[in-house]
């Protein structure tokens, strides 16, 4: 595959990411809805699982975790933003820690136990992992400084909230696979890059719009 | 014996979810419920707390409450830059913050601090207790 093609894709998704942590986020946190949780396991999980699964590459959810993370800059609404940029990105490379080891034809992946566990084992891990990144940022990128007695007393609560994200992560990943048989390298040129452009830059200015709304009102 | 993959993966998710569900047993089992807020080892009803500080309004961020610098002064915490102070939810989460900004912060009348120099992680809902180390 050609290196466009997937840098495309990265920027694409990364986009879509970024995106949805940005406006769909605050938008079911206002709501009540456990907003995190969904986030990495709905969105997060959703959108790196597809990536894997149309592009069969390894090192792409780094990239779409950085690309995230990036608009999430633009976004400079709910506390700590660099924490939140931080966390986006290292939620893509625990997925990629995650699945190194496995195939990218996912033969290990046949039955739905194995879907489903993986599913379940990804969401926590990037759940858990993320929150405890922005955990330990916030303070420190605050004036009050980190003390690592408040984040120990408080590791129960990020434990027990990553349940919601590990049971819905084992929804996302097996559905995830009825794009399993999509080729990407059947869509035309002339369809694949200008839908991956205009996407992307739809959800850029979505974003900053929105930011520049906000700081308006 | 090397475990494969077929079997190590599923045996994982399952403890990932003993662990989710054994700590959403733990913090329901240890989350405190009282109309009491302890500060520096002395325990105050929020009417009380509300009589003794001066009270304290952040415009910009839409918040008005009693000023959390004047509160710990009127519990009677001596050398005050000399600590620091953690400020503990009933949910056990707790943030640790230095005097100056507890000169920034307040306490709402439903129990909530908010620092108008700190992130929203900072923001810690229904506080049982504010300790002075």
């Amino acid at each position: 595959m050609e290196k466009m093609k997937l840098f495309a894709g990265i920027i694409v998704l990364g986009s879509l990411w970024g995106f949805a942590e940005c406006i769909i986020g605050p938008a079911m946190g206002d709501a009540g809805l456990p907003s995190g949780a969904l986030m990495t396991s709905v969105f997060g999980i959703g959108l790196m699982m597809m990536s894997r699964m149309l592009f069969k590459r390894r090192g792409m959810q780094i990239g779409m975790g950085l690309v995230a993370g990036a608009l999430r800059l633009f976004n400079p609404f709910g506390g700590c933003v660099v924490c939140s940029a931080i966390a986006i990105a290292a939620e893509g490379l625990l997925f990629e820690l995650i699945w190194y080891k496995m195939s990218l034809d996912f033969s290990e992946l046949k039955t739905i136990t194995m879907k489903l566990s993986m599913g379940i084992v990804t969401a926590y891990s990037c759940y858990v992992g993320g929150y405890v990144i922005t955990q330990i940022l916030t303070p420190m990128v605050a004036s009050a400084g980190f003390y690592v007695e408040n984040l120990i007393v408080f590791m129960p609560q990020i434990l027990a909230r990553g349940l919601l994200a590990a049971i819905v992560g084992g929804i996302t990943v097996p559905a995830i696979f009825v794009l399993k048989d999509i080729n990407i390298n059947n869509v035309k040129d002339r369809i694949y890059y200008p839908t991956a452009v205009s996407v992307s830059i739809l959800c850029w200015v979505v974003v900053i719009a929105n930011a520049l709304f906000l700081m308006g009102a | 014996m090397i475990m494969g993959k077929e079997k190590f993966i599923p045996l994982a998710a399952m403890i990932v979810i003993l662990i989710g569900a054994g700590s959403s047993a733990y913090v329901y089992a240890t989350q405190t419920t009282t109309d009491n807020i302890i500060i520096n080892d002395q325990q105050y009803t929020i009417d009380q707390i509300f009589y003794i500080a001066e009270p304290r309004t952040f415009d910009s961020l839409n918040f008005s409450g009693i000023a959390l610098d004047d509160l710990v002064i009127k519990t009677g915490v001596g050398c005050l830059e000399c600590h620091e102070y953690t400020i503990i939810g009933d949910d056990g989460y707790q943030k640790t913050v230095t005097w100056e900004n507890m000169q920034e912060g307040l306490l709402t009348k439903d129990g909530m601090t908010v620092f108008s120099d700190l992130p929203k992680a900072y923001r810690i809902k229904n506080i049982v207790k504010i300790e002075v180390i």
